[in-house]
C-alpha cells in the first residue's frame, strides 16, 4: 500500500565499513530527508559505524547536519559530536539549542561578526570557520580568516578546523583547495585541519601528499548512504486497475484516453516528492533533449513517470495525486494485478517514503 | 595613513646604497650584475615614499626576437618589503613603468621563503620508498608571509611558473641553507656548525687536513686555473660550461662594489689544483656559487675542504646564512639529481622552498606568443 525503500541491509552495512575504512577522518553527513532513509536512521547507523570503529580502524567522532533544527534528531541517536553545516547566525534556530546538546555541537562560522557574537554568547564554543569557495554561497575571504586570526590570538580556542564547500566539478578541485590552503596558512590561524567535500579519493589522495602537515576530513553524504545503489530498491504497490476504452474520461480532470488501455493506479504522489522533480543538474545536450522531449509528450497528452512495469517505463495519465500516481498501460502490455509491487526511479534526496526496510 | 608609493629609474650609485642599508639581498639584484648579464638591457628602479628610496630593483629586459617588446624580468627580487598585506601598492607602479618600457609580461622571484625542512628529514625522506619529493614530508615550518605573498600574486592575476623534477629555466626554488646564526640571531661557533654536519662531512673535512689540503683565496689571475677545473668538470658531469670570459666579468663587476662580494677559493694538494669554487657574499647571506672538482685525487676530498674554508670566511665576515644554493625537489633514491642533495645536506642546515617565479602578462596575445617560442625551443 505503500512507496517503499527496501536495503538490502548486509550489503549496505558492508558498503558503509568499507567506505568509511577507505576515507579515514570521515565526516558523515545526515541532513535533510536523510537521503530518503530518515535522518534518525542514518543518525543511529553512524552511532553503529562509530562502534565498529575497531574493526574499520576509522574512529568516527563527528557527524555533520545540516541545519540546527536537525541537531536533536541526531543528538538522540548519535553519541559524539554534531557538526552543523549552515552557518551560524545570531538568530533564529541557533539560539534555541537544548543546553544539554549545545556542548556537544560544533558550529559553523561564515563571518568575522558572527564568531564574536557566537564567543560571545558562549566563550566555549566549538566551531569551523567556513571558506568562501568559488561557490560563493557562504564563507570567509582570505582577509576575513585573517581577521578571525588576530581576534582568536594565539591562545587556544574552540577553533576546530576550516571548512569548504566546493562545487560538483568535473574537472579537478585540486588547483582551488591547494590556493584556499594557501589562504589557511596566509592567515595565521593555528589550524591544520580542513573539512572538504565532493573530493575524489584521487583528490584526497593527491591532498594527503601536498599537505602531509595538514588533517584533511571528508565529509561524505551521498556516496556513503547511497553509494552502492545495487543494494537499494524502490517500489511502488498497485492499488487498482481499470480498463479503458478510446474515449472513456477518468482522473479528476475528466481526460479521456487516447486509445484502448488500462489505468493503473500506484502507490506515491506529490506527498512524497512524486512527480516534484527536482533538477539533477545534468546540463549534458543529451539530459537537455531528453527535458524536451519530456515536454513533447506533455504536449500530446502523457509524460513519462518514474514508475515501470517489467522494465518499461509507463505513463502519466494525469499528474500524480497526494499520495497516488494514475499510469497508462496501453493494450498488449501485460497488465499488473493488484497488490503486486512495481519498480520506481527516484531522487532519493527528494523523496520521502512511507516506509523504509532494512533488510 | 601612509603616502602613496612612487616609482622611478635610480642610479647605480642610489641602488648600491640603498641595498646596503639593508641586511642582504640577492647578488642578482645588485646593480653589478647587470654588467654580468650584457645581453640584457638592465635598468635599476627605485620606490620612493616620501622622498626616501624604501625598495629597489634590478629589471633585466630580454628582448623578443623582432619586435620592440620586452620580458621584465628582476631575477630574486625586487628588493621590497614582502612582508605586508598590501603588494598591490608595491607592484602597480612597477607593472605601469616597466609596460612603459615596452615590457609584455613581468617576471619575478619574490626572495620569500614559504616553507623549511631539516637536514634530518631530507634524510629520512630519502630512506623512505614512500617519499618522492620534498613537498611529500611534512615541513619544519610553513611561512604565513610567504603565504601571503603567493595569496597576493593569485589575487592580483600573477601566474606561478611551475618546474616539474629538475630545475627550471629560472633561479631554483628549492635551496639548501645553512643558518650560520641561531633563532635569536645569535652567531653559532664553528664546533656548532661542525656538529650539526654528518659524520661524512666531518670525516672528510678532518681528512683534508690530514693529506695536507690546503685552501687559499684566489686572485682575479687563478680565475684561468678555476675554469679549466670547471671545464673539466663540466665535461665529466655532463653539463655547458659558461666561458672564461662570463666569469672575469662577474668577477671584476661584483668585485668593484665590494671587495669581499666575490671571492675565489682553491684547494690546492702538492701542488696540483683538487677543487675551486666562487662564493659571492651581499651583507648577511653568503653563497656558494660555482665549483669545480678534479677527478684525480678525489680521496684527499678537496671539496669538503674548500667548502668549509668558505663556511668558515662567511661566519668570519658576520654571515647568517651560507646557502648552498638549488636543489630540485626530488628525494627518490634513484634519481640522478639526489646525489646532489645528499651532498648538500651533509652539511646539516636546512631546505627552504621560495615563492618561485612568477609572470604578470602585459600583453596577453604576445605574452601567449612568447610562450609557444619558449615550448617550441625547448
Amino acid at each position: 500500500m505503500s512507496l517503499t525503500l527496501t536495503v538490502d541491509g548486509e550489503r549496505w552495512r558492508r558498503h558503509l565499513l568499507a567506505t568509511v575504512e577507505k576515507q579515514p577522518g570521515i565526516v558523515p553527513v545526515a541532513k535533510g530527508n536523510g537521503y530518503g532513509l530518515t535522518l534518525g536512521r542514518l543518525a543511529r547507523r553512524a552511532q553503529w559505524l562509530a562502534d565498529h570503529a575497531s574493526d574499520t580502524g576509522a574512529p568516527l567522532d563527528l557527524l555533520a547536519v545540516g541545519t540546527y533544527d536537525e541537531v536533536e534528531q541526531a543528538a538522540s541517536r548519535y553519541a559524539g559530536d554534531l557538526l552543523v553545516l549552515t552557518p551560524w547566525r545570531p538568530f533564529g534556530a541557533a539560539l534555541d539549542l537544548d543546553p544539554r546538546t549545545s556542548a556537544r555541537v560544533v558550529h559553523t562560522v561564515s563571518r568575522v561578526e558572527d564568531l564574536a557574537a557566537l564567543r560571545e554568547r558562549d566563550p566555549d564554543a566549538r566551531f569551523v570557520l567556513e571558506q568562501l569557495t568559488s561557490m560563493l554561497r557562504h564563507g570567509m575571504t582570505r582577509r576575513d580568516l585573517a581577521a578571525a586570526a588576530e581576534a582568536l590570538g594565539p591562545a587556544r580556542s574552540g577553533l576546530r578546523g576550516v571548512a569548504m564547500h566546493l562545487p560538483l566539478n568535473t574537472t579537478s578541485h585540486l588547483g582551488e583547495v591547494s590556493r584556499l590552503i594557501n589562504d589557511v596558512v596566509a592567515s595565521g590561524l593555528s589550524t591544520r585541519t580542513v573539512f572538504v567535500s565532493h573530493l575524489t579519493g584521487a583528490e584526497l589522495a593527491g591532498l594527503a601528499t601536498s599537505y602531509p602537515d595538514f588533517t584533511v576530513r571528508p565529509r561524505v553524504g551521498t556516496d556513503l548512504w547511497l553509494g552502492d545503489r545495487g543494494a537499494l530498491a524502490v517500489t511502488a504497490t498497485v492499488l487498482d486497475v481499470h480498463e479503458v476504452e478510446r474515449g472513456d474520461t477518468f482522473g479528476y480532470r475528466g481526460r479521456s484516453a487516447p486509445k484502448h488501455g488500462h489505468i493503473v493506479v500506484v502507490s506515491g504522489g506529490t506527498a512524497h516528492g512524486i512527480g516534484l522533480e527536482a533538477p539533477t543538474g545534468d546540463q549534458s545536450l543529451k539530459a537537455r533533449a531528453a527535458t524536451l522531449a519530456r515536454g513533447g509528450l506533455d504536449a500530446v497528452g502523457f509524460v513519462r513517470s518514474p514508475f515501470s512495469i517489467d522494465g518499461k517505463q509507463r505513463l502519466f495519465a494525469e499528474p500524480p495525486h497526494m499520495q497516488a500516481s494514475m499510469l497508462f498501460v496501453p493494450s498488449g502490455a501485460r497488465v499488473p494485478r493488484i497488490g503486486e509491487d512495481i519498480d520506481v526511479r527516484v531522487r532519493f534526496t527528494a523523496t520521502d517514503f512511507d516506509r523504509v526496510v532494512v533488510g | 595613513m601612509t603616502t602613496p608609493l612612487t616609482l622611478r629609474p635610480i642610479s647605480a650609485q642610489e641602488h648600491r646604497d640603498f641595498i646596503t642599508t639593508r641586511s642582504s639581498a640577492s647578488f642578482l639584484q645588485t646593480p653589478a650584475w647587470a654588467s654580468v648579464k650584457a645581453e640584457w638591457r638592465a635598468e635599476s628602479i627605485g620606490w620612493f615614499r616620501d622622498g626616501h628610496v624604501v625598495g629597489v630593483g634590478l629589471v633585466l629586459y630580454r628582448q623578443l626576437p623582432k619586435v620592440r617588446r620586452y620580458l621584465a624580468y628582476l631575477p630574486e627580487g625586487p628588493v621590497i618589503d614582502w612582508t605586508g598585506d598590501d603588494l598591490e601598492a608595491w607592484l602597480a607602479p612597477m607593472v605601469a613603468h616597466l609596460e612603459r618600457q615596452g615590457a609584455f609580461a613581468v617576471r619575478m622571484g619574490p626572495p620569500v621563503v614559504t616553507r623549511r625542512w631539516s637536514a634530518a628529514q631530507i634524510k629520512a625522506g630519502v630512506a623512505d620508498e614512500s617519499v618522492r619529493r620534498l613537498g611529500d614530508v611534512p615541513p619544519l615550518e610553513r611561512s604565513q608571509d610567504g603565504a601571503r605573498v603567493i595569496a597576493q600574486l593569485h589575487e592580483l592575476g600573477w601566474q606561478q611558473q611551475t618546474a616539474e623534477g629538475g630545475f627550471s629555466a629560472g633561479q631554483p626554488q628549492f635551496n639548501f641553507q645553512v643558518p650560520l646564526v641561531d633563532g635569536d640571531g645569535v652567531p653559532r661557533s664553528e664546533d656548532d656548525v661542525l656538529k650539526g654536519m654528518n659524520q661524512l662531512w666531518r670525516r672528510n673535512i678532518k681528512k683534508a687536513d690530514k693529506s695536507g689540503v690546503e685552501v687559499s683565496r684566489g686572485e682575479r689571475a687563478d680565475l684561468k686555473a678555476f675554469h679549466d677545473l670547471y671545464v673539466h668538470t663540466a665535461e665529466r658531469d655532463y653539463f655547458t660550461p659558461r666561458p672564461l670570459s662570463y666569469f672575469q666579468t662577474m668577477y671584476d663587476a661584483l668585485g668593484a662594489e665590494d671587495p669581499d662580494r666575490i671571492q675565489l677559493w682553491l684547494a690546492r694538494h702538492e701542488g696540483d689544483l683538487v677543487a675551486a669554487t666562487i662564493a659571492i657574499r651581499v651583507g648577511t647571506h653568503a653563497w656558494y656559487s660555482y665549483g669545480a672538482s678534479s677527478t684525480e685525487k678525489r680521496e684527499v676530498r678537496g671539496s669538503n675542504a674548500v667548502q668549509w674554508a668558505m663556511i668558515r670566511h662567511a661566519m668570519a665576515a658576520g654571515a647568517h646564512v651560507y646557502d648552498l644554493r638549488g636543489i630540485t625537489e626530488t628525494l627518490d633514491a634513484d634519481d640522478p639529481h639526489v646525489g646532489l642533495i645528499q651532498f648538500k645536506v651533509g652539511t646539516g642546515g636546512e631546505a627552504v622552498e621560495y615563492a618561485g617565479e612568477w609572470d604578470l602578462p602585459v600583453n596577453r596575445v604576445i605574452y601567449k606568443a612568447f610562450q609557444l617560442y619558449l615550448a617550441r625551443r625547448g
